[in-house]
């Protein structure tokens, strides 16, 4: 599929030889994955018939079913899990804070308030196009995610921000969030409000192809730059001052990197709606499998969480088909206690 | 405060970005139709509620029309898959005797679920999301209704236009505005001048029915009972208005059609329930929940007719 890896081999050491292989071999497991979940559903379709209608020859029905419902569904699964999985890793770099996950210190509520508000306001007007809304939400998710950031970020200062204090701050800035996404919600009608609960909840059950060309150019934007950036989240492991002192403008540098990490986490919010922890659980797998080197880490938290993500669908659809169960639940029901165990564990 | 101004502005684009595109998206839309003509022969174009040009075949046989069957009923075409929910648990039990035998689809339906039953076409209702439908328009011609839900006449003459049996709804029609007449004869020799409400209590609560609506409208518009004032008051834009036991006790009705799966047992002992005229004179008719009293359509505004000729005829 996507070769990313190739700019982190710059430096042939046996570690990056292993990362590499890491990353083929993960890349492999996406594949399956992504071929087992596009046979899975309500309607099964065999290995067979997949093949068969992937080269042009099965039914057409089975040609509806694989192009436009599963494939850029599950396309969507992979973008976001990329995009979530690796803004998590940036904002963890970005704060020296391995709990900051944009779910849950409210970049997501952040971009959804601003989505709902944006879909309540554009409901009012008659004609409203659809493609046109749908190409406009990362934008407003982002606007959302910088407005929560910012306001994170200033609320949480102190003469510096420490771990802790920006979790908390974030914890209850979500919790604002959520409250204003609710007085939104109850001015919309039964029916909007019912789509805006879904899709908080986090769901992709509605992907098209639509949301696909919305979400791919901004991974294909910023997933690239954060492979750039990540020497500087490299040398900002090191410690604030020593950063400074290697020459690096930190706090430019810091900007930057929020802008990317939240571009990436808003984007994917607008299509799929708050997935939390996702972007807490990604990044933590792939240190442990390769450590914490950013150059490393990026590629391989990218195809992580494209298969929790992939994983996490499959299930949402199976499980109760052909009813769903948002796969922001499932993501949740599986991320929920790996954070409590990270809360439990950490050194403060 | 500039940057607050700036994303301010940006937003305000956006938004009217999206307002204005309407006209020159409108032939963009039509181009990409053709999709979905190539499945059939000889069919109709029709403009629907979103003013999408549908073209429907000619002569559908697979139709979904999911909560929409009560007028499918009354039109005599059986529809591929009936409405549902908890995965076939729950379906509309006053339709069971001509819909038994058709498979259930869940609510919301899934693509997936759409796809199984291979329709050749849907009719919606109440679909905000355009993109939902640009994907139900891949699988089957979609027509998403325009007449209102609270409009039952609009609703299937409109139905019936979609599917060719515009002379069918308006027999439908007539025959039960003279079934109608017939309700209103018989109310007028056994209970003239007599008011009614129609109640429907879910565990402790009561609601009432709004007077122009469901089977309000058969009740009072078409049976012709008097609307108690306080019915009148309380009526807003919801099917069913929350009213207290004390407001139904203010409402001094004669007449009490009663919707609970419990009867009245659990406000026998209540002072206020029995003080009501209906109640005192015995004249408090029960049905359960899943009668045709909480439903719209023609199918369940003729049940309801019937039920309240049978509930006076008793006397």
């Amino acid at each position: 599929m996507e070769m990313r890896n190739q700019k982190s081999a710059g430096r042939y050491t046996r570690q990056s030889k292993r990362t590499i292989k890491l990353f083929l071999f993960l890349v492999g497991v996406l594949l399956v994955m992504f071929f087992v979940s596009m046979g899975a559903g309500h309607l099964t379709l065999s290995l067979i018939d997949i093949f068969k209608t992937l080269i042009g020859s099965g039914t057409d029905s089975h040609a509806l079913l694989l192009f436009q419902f599963r494939i850029p569904r599950l396309l969507v699964a992979v973008l976001v899990g990329i995009g979530m999985g690796v803004a998590g890793a940036v904002f963890q770099g970005i704060t020296q804070n391995e709990l900051a996950d944009p779910g849950i210190i409210g970049i997501h509520s952040g971009s959804g308030l601003f989505v709902v508000m944006f879909l309540y306001l554009t409901s009012l007007y008659e004609g409203s196009q659809p493609w046109c809304t749908q190409l406009s939400l990362p934008f407003v998710a982002f606007i959302g995610g910088i407005t929560a950031a910012l306001m994170i970020y200033i609320l949480a200062w102190k003469s510096g921000v420490t771990p802790v204090r920006l979790i908390l701050v974030g914890i209850g800035l979500n919790a604002g969030f959520s409250a204003l996404l609710l007085l939104v919600q109850l001015k919309m009608s039964d029916s909007d409000f019912n789509r805006a609960l879904v899709w908080l909840s986090g769901s992709i059950w509605n992907a098209s192809w639509q949301s696909v060309w919305s979400l791919l150019p901004w991974i294909l934007i910023f997933l690239p730059l954060t492979l750039y950036k990540a020497r500087i989240l490299a040398v900002m492991q090191l410690g604030e001052e020593m950063a400074l002192g290697l020459g690096t403008r930190v706090e430019k540098e810091k900007f930057l990197l929020l802008i990317i990490g939240v571009a990436m986490a808003a984007a994917s919010v607008a299509v799929a709606g708050g997935i939390a922890f996702l972007g807490l659980v990604a990044p933590h797998l792939s240190r442990r499998l390769v450590g914490g080197k950013f150059l490393r880490l990026i590629p391989i938290t990218a195809v992580v969480g494209a298969i929790l993500m992939v994983v996490s669908d499959t299930l949402a659809r199976t499980l109760l088909a052909p009813a769903e169960i948002p796969v922001g639940l499932i993501v949740s029901v599986l991320g929920a206690p790996y954070f409590i165990y990270l809360l439990m564990t950490i050194k403060d | 405060m500039k940057k607050l101004g700036m994303t301010g502005l940006t937003l305000a684009l956006l938004l009217t970005a999206c307002g204005e595109e309407n006209t020159v998206d409108e032939t963009e839309e039509t181009a990409e139709e053709p999709v979905q003509e190539e499945i059939e022969t000889g069919p109709v174009t029709l403009k629907d509620g979103m003013g999408r040009e549908v073209e429907i075949p000619e002569d559908p046989e697979n139709i979904i029309a999911s909560y929409l069957e009560d007028y499918l009923v009354a039109l005599d075409v059986t529809p591929a898959a009936q409405w549902s929910i908890s995965d076939g648990a729950g379906v509309q039990n006053y339709l069971q005797e001509e819909l038994g035998d058709v498979p259930t689809i869940p609510y919301d339906l899934p693509y997936e679920s759409v796809l199984e039953f291979s329709p050749d076409l849907l009719i919606l209702r109440d679909q905000p999301e355009e993109d939902m439908v640009s994907q139900y328009a891949q699988i089957a011609p979609t027509y998403v209704l325009e007449s209102q839900p609270t409009d039952w006449r609009g609703t299937l003459t409109e139905i019936g236009e979609v599917l060719g049996e515009e002379t069918k709804a308006e027999e439908v029609i007539d025959a039960y505005d003279q079934e109608a007449t017939e309700a209103r004869d018989l109310v007028s020799e056994n209970a003239e001048g007599e008011s009614a409400a129609a109640v429907w209590m879910v565990d402790t609560s009561l609601f009432v029915v709004h007077p122009e609506r469901s089977s309000g409208a058969v009740l009072y518009g078409d049976a012709g009972f008097e609307v108690p004032e306080v019915v009148s008051d309380l009526s807003g834009d919801a099917d069913w208005a929350a009213v207290s036991l004390e407001e139904l006790a203010q409402m001094d009705v004669d007449r009490l059609f009663f919707i609970s799966d419990n009867g009245e047992e659990a406000l026998t002992e209540d002072r206020l329930w029995q003080n009501i005229p209906a109640v005192e004179n015995d004249q408090v008719h029960v049905f359960a929940s899943d009668s045709a009293w909480l439903y719209y359509g023609p199918t369940a505004n003729e049940q309801v007719l019937g039920h309240i000729e049978d509930s006076i005829a008793n006397d």
